[in-house]
């Protein structure tokens, strides 16, 4: 259960210790291509939770989604339309509504798990 | 199960790197001091020169309070100080040995454009920060004296001086300066003269010993100062 924060926390330290920097022209693909792997992360908590988790289609969403933000993004710099901010929206929706569940689901497992010794006492 | 905490894991390592490498990227760099040796050394003259002025200052202004404090007539020590800061706020007349720029129109056979009307306004700038450079004390273009806040723009065409119209031509410039010599051998191989003469503008200084410069005669207006309220 605690691997995943370990996981961030290492991916924290490994990159605040590298000194690795990117372009300041190309920070606004890192932060979009950040946003569709936080939204890819949720997707699968979501999908774990309601038991329809997939590992071949979580990974590969989650490294689809990244170039395709970023590959967006990158189109909209050369037409000229912030088309960074539609994937900025779209990602921020899907964020949005991807923690409601999984805060949704975590609630109703919560309470489930409240009245079941509440029922048998009952029951007794 | 395990898999899948292991993969989990290693997006959230991803995530952590992207989020730290972004974090790190929209961090203000920080700034490093570059200067060399000699860059070091000019600076620190500057500030020493700097530091010598402001010592100097502060003499003076210690001397005034001395003098004030011993004198039992405060009123004229404090009208003395009033008069002198005065003058150098621009506020009086001044007079004194210096150069008179004066500014004429030159018209070659070849030239084909329309009436000069005035000297434009970035002229104007230059000719006074080179002033400013080769030792003038006091400036005055035509009847408008420059001081410390005088602005030079141009509106429609026209120049503006302290916001009133420049003087038609001939443009007289008086300048009081302590070497007048040197200043006119300086104006006359400026480099404000090449570019007075690109408007079809000449350029021509006389040292002189006496000129008188009008003083400057709108409201000073005060921004960025106020007034210390003295501790009790």
């Amino acid at each position: 259960m605690w691997l995943p924060f370990i996981g961030l926390l290492v991916g924290l330290l490994l990159g605040l210790f590298t000194d690795f920097r990117v372009p300041d022209e190309y920070s606004s693909y890192l932060s979009i291509a950040v946003l569709a792997a936080l939204d890819t992360l949720f997707g699968g908590i979501r999908a774990h939770l309601e038991n329809k988790f997939d590992e071949k289609v979580f990974l590969t969403g989650f490294f689809t989604n990244i170039l395709l933000a970023a590959g967006l993004a990158f189109l909209g710099v050369h037409l000229g339309v912030d088309l960074y901010l539609a994937a900025v929206f779209a990602f921020g929706v899907r964020l949005f509504h991807n923690i409601a569940l999984i805060r949704r689901t975590l609630l109703d497992k919560w309470f489930s798990k409240e009245k079941r010794p509440a029922k048998t006492k009952e029951d007794n | 199960m395990k898999d899948r905490m292991i993969i989990f894991t290693c997006v959230t390592t991803i995530i952590g790197f992207m989020i730290a490498v972004q974090f790190q990227t929209t961090k203000e760099p920080e700034i490093r001091d570059t200067r060399n040796l000699l860059e070091l050394r000019q600076d620190l003259t500057s500030e020493k020169e700097r530091q010598a002025e402001l010592n100097l200052e502060i003499e003076k202004q210690m001397e005034l309070l001395f003098q004030l404090q011993q004198t039992e007539d405060v009123e004229e020590v404090m009208t003395n100080a009033i008069s002198e800061l005065r003058e150098r706020a621009g506020l009086t007349e001044v007079s004194g040995q210096g150069i008179v720029i004066e500014v004429t129109p030159i018209f070659d056979e070849n030239y084909s454009s329309g009436p000069i009307r005035s000297v434009p306004a970035y002229l104007v700038r230059m000719l006074i920060n080179e002033l400013n450079i080769n030792g003038a004390k006091e400036i005055a273009v035509g009847n408008q004296r420059i001081v410390s806040t005088t602005p030079i723009r141009e509106a429609n065409g026209v120049t503006l001086i302290n916001s009133s119209r420049m003087a038609q031509f001939p443009l007289e410039i008086k300048v009081i300066s302590d070497d007048p010599e040197g200043l006119h051998h300086a104006m006359m191989s400026s480099r404000s003269k090449e570019f007075f003469a690109y408007e079809n503008l000449s350029l021509e200084s006389t040292p002189i010993n006496y000129v008188k410069l009008p003083s400057y005669d709108k409201a000073l207006r005060v921004r960025y100062m106020e007034t210390v309220k003295e501790e009790s």
